[in-house]
């Protein structure tokens, strides 16, 4: 075994813990679509290693089986970013109506640059399937990573805190988004053996950091929030003060 | 080829903004004493002042074009820096509200929903004030609509926290 198929079954291996362990906590309940996307991975990794594997598939055969199996782990991560979207804005419906517009906006602007990118840098041709593939993956990443950057710096901008596990699923498909962002721009520019071969390790690795942050997040208790009942009354009364003052002078 | 590049940029550009974005939610502190700070750095009447329609309207009337437009670009500069100031005030807020969310007093719990609600609105204010001061700075001269929205989501936030500094003299006596 190469130290290349162990960088792809690894990942598989600990998103299989990480399934245990969402069931064990119930966090299906909260992540449905999650769970579904990694079941559908480890199931999607198993095809296409047993293609791999067996002699006599062709590489047709296999070809078909990547992009069908593409095909619905782009629709299951959609769904899953829609999940932690929905985390974020759950205890904040004030919020989730202000930001449905900008999310909206953000949306059309990002698949409007993806189908620009595909018309304005539609890639080599010299192989058509795995080329048009490319700008495809390229155009997905554009808008899944431009929904997670968005969601991130929103909360951010808003010193909203989200912490736990849907924090962490943001950011591990967060870190696949970008890296597949850049290196699918590159497949889609460059189809030479050399580069794919370089860029399949850039993409497996970055899969593998994003089941460790997975692992991690899921694993690490939350940190412990500084809770304002601990403030004395004295540093209350200060607020009020300083607010009265700025208002009513 | 400078398409793809820019993408590749744009990747690696996320990669450092989530990377920030994770550190920042895992150290940031509530910083009660930073937000008392900010507010004592803010001075409301000179804040108004700036602001003020009807300022505006009489700078109009007695400068210059050329003048008034140099001294609504520096007026509008100055209201950012105040904008800017209440918007890290009402994150501040917004922490210390999702924290009081978490009490085991269910009416402090309560109110800190009414606080981080309250700054959040005020935190969205200040991001729309700020971008139309930006723009009155760049344009100096063009449509200023009040901002007194901003003043209002603030008298909103400070009413709770009174209410919450009214409960927590209630729990201590």
């Amino acid at each position: 075994m190469t130290w290349h198929t162990l960088l792809w079954i690894s990942p598989h291996v600990l998103l299989a813990v990480i399934a245990v362990l969402m069931y064990q906590r119930r966090l299906y309940r909260d992540f449905p679509c999650f769970l579904v996307y990694m079941l559908f991975e480890i199931v999607e990794f198993a095809l296409l290693y047993a293609l791999n594997s067996i002699p006599s598939a062709t590489e047709q055969q296999y070809t078909y089986a990547f992009i069908g199996t593409l095909v619905i782990s782009i629709a299951l991560r959609f769904g899953v970013i829609r999940e932690v979207s929905d985390d974020l804005f759950r205890k904040r419906q004030f919020l989730k109506e202000a930001a449905r517009g900008s999310l909206r906006w953000t949306k059309a602007l990002l698949v409007l640059i993806g189908i620009l990118c595909a018309i304005y840098a539609p890639g080599d041709d010299g192989t058509k399937i795995i080329g048009g593939l490319a700008v495809i993956n390229r155009g997905v990443a554009i808008v899944q990573c431009g929904l997670l950057v968005f969601l991130m710096c929103f909360s951010r901008l808003l010193g909203l805190s989200w912490r736990g596990f849907g924090f962490g699923i943001a950011l591990g498909i967060g870190v696949v988004a970008s890296v597949d962002l850049a290196t699918y721009a590159i497949r889609a520019q460059i189809a030479s053996d050399e580069w794919a071969r370089a860029l399949n390790l850039l993409t497996t690795g970055s899969y593998l950091i994003c089941a460790l942050i997975w692992l991690g997040y899921i694993l690490a208790p939350e940190s412990k929030r500084s809770v304002v009942a601990n403030v004395s009354g004295d540093e209350v009364d200060g607020w009020n003060r300083e607010l009265q003052r700025w208002l009513r002078p | 080829m400078i398409i793809t590049w820019i993408l590749v940029a744009a990747g690696l550009f996320a990669l450092g903004a989530l990377a920030y974005i994770a550190t920042w939610n895992r150290t940031s502190a509530t910083g009660v004493d930073g937000a008392i700070s900010v507010i004592r750095s803010l001075d409301i009447e000179a804040f108004r002042n700036l602001v003020d329609p009807a300022e505006e309207a009489f700078l109009r009337c007695t400068l210059s074009p050329k003048e008034f437009r140099e001294i609504q670009r520096e007026r509008a500069w100055a209201a950012l820096v105040y904008v800017r100031c209440a918007g890290r005030a009402a994150v501040l807020f917004v922490k210390a509200g999702q924290a009081a969310q978490h009490s085991s007093d269910p009416q402090i719990a309560e109110s800190g929903i009414q606080i981080a609600h309250s700054a959040l609105r005020l935190r969205l204010y200040t991001l729309q004030a700020g971008l139309r001061l930006l723009g009155q700075a760049m344009l100096p001269g063009t449509s200023n609509r009040p901002l007194s929205s901003l003043i209002d989501q603030y008298e909103r936030t400070a009413e709770t926290l009174l209410r919450l500094g009214r409960l927590r003299n209630e729990q201590q006596v």
